[in-house]
């Protein structure tokens, strides 16, 4: 039992950080039709940037804030400087953020060497609860109640405010919404900038999680999250979600039970969808 | 006509100069490691047409292509250290990678091809990482991430003959390529690179002949592997690595897309470019991480030329021809 709760609890976990990826680019692509490749970079900046910062204040707020601020700064260039010159044109999009993710992963190896790096966790989220006998590790529920917050914010954006109304139209007609006066680049901008910060924000809740950070990381989550993006439907935040627990709960069942299985499970999740339903569990048409 | 000729002709000059260049330089060359990294060229330089068969011909995006280099190399690897290293081993790995190659290529093809193109470019990434860490993980099979030495077939050891045997293959895959990209085939490809509505809307079943240009291009991928990894004598996991696809992307980039003299010039002027590089690193620390300078090379060709080297010299050709045609034109007028 206790083991059973515990990789409930590591998926969930899991699931709630490869979402916080996962949402950014599927709003991007549901928008703009862009898959962003370079959406892993700005996790594993994320990560390395909040560690440096966390090493450097010890304040674990203000690693927080910095590295979203980072994630967005990149997120902002990334879409000024490379998406935007080759608009409309899909496949150019495809290799150019290739590229980007490419050369931020350099980067990062240029700057903190191609060692992985410790992370440490705030005297306040360190150790664990102990209820009836089951150990339940503090910062996993951290993460996954962040993950939630972070799910509801992103909702209560989508449904309640105006530029919200405006981004779901845009992923249901961009057209129309173009049509109507907007401008829907401003607007794939500002979903371009968000998206980024949450990866940013991904990135430096999982390093605490995992103890250690590397610089290749960020095409393994990358490729979570794609998996994430097809099987929850391209495009659809509540299918993000789903399909984040869904692939977050198998790769921490396999990897306790088979541990040399755990991605192999995802893709075989990804090759069912595909077969079964290639627009996603929640995708539209 | 008589302008067209005058076009062609220097093409035709430079590439007798070329081809007997590369046939002659051995007799001349006394450098081995010069050897080497000219058959290393020539073997990424069948890779990066393989490539260009599914990015410039057909407008498909793969981000694992790595994968079928890895299949290649891998089975005759295995097969070669299993078995015996005979050259008749070696002439049936290269059918058993091509099989195994086409059995992948299909199956993903299948799988995605129907969709959009990102969802190509998202499992072939998927599959090759799968493949890495299958190749990592499954010790008895392929010994790790460690990989593992093997014997070549005595044939095969000298690096002058091997040079030829690279040589000779990118001859024949370059005219079965030219032939394939001509046909009626081909035509279909470059015409669903174009516009895949239309070629839909004309009759065409574009998903048919979408599977067919990603086998084709499987199974050559698969043979520039083979030979990779019997130039190298090594096999490891990183055979499935995201670098060796970004290579064969670079080069064709750079090279030229839907070209096939592109992605071999694209080939030499990158492996070059690592060479060099990396022998500048050993001075100045900056140049060990070339695949940074790669990457920033790779943005600015794709944001400034995304035609390539190949594809911006026919254009400007092409803007010539229009300007003496003009020309004429108005002299013909004139009188």
């Amino acid at each position: 039992m206790n083991v059973v709760l515990n990789l409930i609890i590591n998926g969930l976990s899991t699931g709630m950080l490869i979402f916080l990826l996962a949402s950014g680019l599927t709003l991007i692509f549901g928008l703009m039709s862009v898959l962003n490749f370079a959406h892993g970079g700005l996790f594993v900046w994320g990560a390395f940037v909040a560690v440096w910062l966390f090493d450097f204040t010890k304040s674990f707020i203000l690693s927080m804030i910095g590295s979203i601020i980072i994630g967005m700064l990149i997120g902002w260039l990334i879409e000024r400087f490379l998406i935007r010159p080759v608009y409309g044109n899909h496949i150019r999009q495809l290799l150019v953020t290739l590229g980007g993710m490419l050369v931020l992963v350099e980067l990062i190896r240029i700057i903190w060497g191609s060692n992985p790096i410790r992370s440490n966790l705030p005297g306040w989220l360190e150790g664990s609860f102990q209820i009836g006998g089951v150990i339940l590790i503090k910062y996993r529920l951290f993460v996954i109640f962040f993950g939630l917050i972070g799910y509801l914010l992103l909702i209560l954006l989508l449904k309640k405010t105006k530029i919200g109304t405006t981004i779901r139209a845009g992923v249901d007609n961009k057209e129309m919404v173009q049509a109507l006066g907007i401008n829907i680049k401003n607007i794939f901008s500002f979903v371009f900038l968000i998206g980024a910060g949450m990866a940013a924000l991904g990135g430096m809740l999982l390093a605490p999680y995992s103890g250690i950070i590397f610089a290749d990381m960020g095409m393994q989550y990358a490729i979570l999250a794609f998996i994430v993006v097809i099987v929850g439907g391209l495009g659809s935040i509540q299918g993000a979600i789903v399909a984040s627990i869904i692939v977050g709960l198998a790769g921490a069942f396999t990897a306790y039970y088979f541990p040399d299985f755990s991605l192999a499970v995802n893709m075989l999740l990804l090759i069912i969808v595909l077969l079964l339903r290639p627009k996603g569990l929640y995708g539209e048409g | 006509m008589i302008l067209k000729e005058k076009v062609n002709r220097p093409n035709l000059y430079l590439r007798i100069i070329i081809i007997a260049g590369l046939l002659i330089f051995p007799f001349f060359n006394d450098s081995r490691s010069m050897l080497i990294l000219l058959t290393q060229i020539i073997i990424f330089a069948i890779f990066a047409m393989s490539y260009d068969i599914l990015l410039g011909y057909t407008g498909i995006v793969s981000f694992g292509h790595c994968l079928f280099f890895g299949i290649g190399a891998y089975s005759t690897a295995i097969m070669l250290s299993t078995y015996d290293n005979t050259t008749e081993i070696f002439l049936l790995s290269i059918g058993v990678s091509s099989i195994l190659a086409i059995v992948v290529s299909y199956f993903i093809g299948m799988l995605s091809l129907r969709l959009q193109s990102h969802f190509y470019a998202m499992l072939t990434l998927g599959f090759s990482e799968l493949f890495f860490i299958v190749a990592e993980k499954w010790r008895s099979f392929t010994q790790g991430g460690d990989g593992f030495t093997f014997r070549v077939p005595d044939i095969l050891r000298d690096r002058f003959t091997f040079y030829f045997f690279v040589l000779i293959s990118l001859f024949i895959i370059f005219l079965i390529l030219r032939l394939f990209t001509s046909s009626s085939t081909g035509k279909v490809l470059k015409a669903i690179s174009q516009n895949e509505y239309r070629v839909e809307a004309l009759g065409f079943h574009v998903l048919h002949y979408k599977i067919i240009a990603s086998i084709v291009a499987g199974v050559i991928a698969a043979y520039s592997g083979l030979l990779y990894a019997v130039s190298l004598r090594f096999v490891d996991p990183s055979f499935f690595s995201i670098e060796v696809t970004l290579d064969a992307l670079l080069m064709t980039m750079i090279g030229g897309v839907g070209t096939l003299i592109g992605p071999i010039l694209g080939s030499g002027i990158v492996e070059l470019f690592q060479h060099y590089l990396s022998e500048l690193g050993t001075r100045f620390p900056i140049f060990e991480r070339w695949t940074l300078f790669l990457g920033l090379l790779y943005i600015v060709v794709i944001l400034v030329f995304p035609k390539g080297i190949i594809g911006t010299i026919k254009v400007g050709r092409q803007k010539i021809k229009k300007k003496r045609v003009e020309t004429q034109l108005k002299q013909s007028i004139e009188n």
